[in-house]
């Protein structure tokens, strides 16, 4: 079972709409089975050992083979078959990057590390482009709406906000006529200058690094654990600054092939959905709702 | 005081307004129309042509730099170059992609004249 809580699915309406209900999420876990099943067997035909893999990036692929029954005793790769309906449309081009960024080198990724296949340009635009992505967008809104509501608060800190997402909270407001005071926080310089360039037009403020920030009425914490070198600081941070905290967290125990696709484009590690509870509670985070565990761990923290 | 006129943009067919001011109107009340620009909310130029009533007779898309000198390249990844091509074509509907064209200018991805 990849999704733990299919009534959640059902409660993010306007996410399982663009996906095609309940059966488009069954064939976009196909195609996931697929496409891991495909990096697997790559990986072990370029010459990887399943026992002993070369380097970070292949061991997360085995990893993540094994948890989904793809990857057997001794290296065998289970058939998967390609499903015969097409992705839904709107995950079309989630699907043709994974082929980018991971099947079409994955030979390479065996012989050397990723920053000697793919150059900083090269993974800034494929983050960009994958942020942006519509399935992502789309994604996004839908839990910062019905499941954060974050248009009921005034005082919102995105943390590590990447590009896309403080877009996102503040569409979010907008259509629920909210009017939202958000700062947005990074900690890298080069995404901190195109936060900047967004901020003037949209009305929101930019903090970068972790002085000079104030206090908010929730934090958003999406995606941001698996980037950080030290996810408990990060946690630590939001719980001084914050009363509130929503944490949205891709863990391992639904991961597919998009998790070797982020380690690839830079991301630093993979937590569980235990991991990224043991480490709120830790931060002093009261769990006061806990909406899904995987694939994306969703809770609301006091 | 200014009234407002809708248009349709002509790069991405949004339903936009434009002001016309009374001084526009009195130059078009002379010359029979005038020409003005606006901008559509997705940010794509138009040349409008505005009568002597403050009607709309013509909204023509105004070539903007970042777009036909700039072409797709090889390099691009498949999975991003219809994406690129349309930001070319139509112009950058969201902030989010001026900053791809960006980075996928830096990559090499697309080249600008």
């Amino acid at each position: 079972m990849l999704i733990d809580n299919w009534g959640l699915f059902l409660l993010t309406r306007e996410l399982s709409e663009v996906l095609g209900g309940v059966r488009g999420l069954k064939l976009f876990m196909q195609y996931e089975q697929y496409k891991l099943a495909a990096a697997a067997r790559a990986a072990v035909e370029c010459g990887a050992d399943c026992r002993r893999p070369p380097n970070d990036v292949i061991a997360l692929l085995f990893d993540i083979a094994r948890r989904r029954g793809v990857l057997r005793e001794g290296c065998q790769v289970a058939d998967v078959p390609e499903p015969k309906k097409p992705p839904p449309q709107i995950t079309a081009e989630y699907f043709q990057m994974i082929d980018d960024i991971v099947l079409d080198k994955i030979c390479e990724y065996v012989a050397k590390p990723p920053p000697d296949v793919m150059s900083g340009e090269e993974a800034s635009a494929y983050y960009q482009a994958l942020v942006s992505a519509p399935f992502y967008v789309a994604f996004r809104r839908a839990i910062y709406s019905k499941l954060a509501k974050l248009y009921k608060y005034s005082a919102i800190l995105d943390v590590g906000a990447g590009t896309q997402d403080p877009l996102d909270i503040l569409a979010v407001c907008e259509m629920h006529g909210a009017r939202c005071e958000l700062t947005a926080h990074e900690v890298d310089q080069k995404l901190c200058a195109d936060l900047e360039k967004l901020a003037a037009k949209y009305g929101f403020s930019v903090v970068c690094g972790w002085e000079r920030l104030g206090r908010y009425d929730i934090a958003v914490v999406q995606n941001v654990l698996h980037w950080a070198t030290d996810p408990l600081q990060v946690l630590t941070a939001a719980r001084r600054h914050a009363r509130r905290m929503f944490l949205s967290q891709g863990v391992v125990e639904g991961a597919g092939v998009a998790f070797v696709m982020t380690r690839i484009l830079g991301a630093v590690r993979s937590l569980s959905w235990k991991e990224a509870e043991a480490l709120a509670k830790q931060a002093g985070w009261r769990l006061a709702r806990r909406y899904a565990k995987y694939p994306d761990y969703l809770a609301l923290y006091r | 005081m200014s009234l407002t006129t809708r248009f349709k943009c002509p790069t991405c067919g949004a339903d936009s307004l434009a002001a016309v001011t009374p001084e526009l109107l009195r130059e078009a009340a002379e010359k029979g129309a005038v020409r003005a620009l606006a901008r559509c909310p997705r940010g794509h130029a138009a040349v409008l042509t505005v009568d002597q009533y403050g009607l709309i007779r013509s909204a023509l898309p105004v070539r903007e730099q970042a777009g036909p000198d700039c072409e797709v390249t090889d390099k691009a990844p498949i999975s991003v170059r219809a994406r690129l091509a349309t930001i070319l074509e139509k112009g950058a509907a969201a902030d989010a992609d001026v900053l791809l064209l960006e980075k996928a200018k830096a990559a090499g991805w697309i080249i600008c004249l």
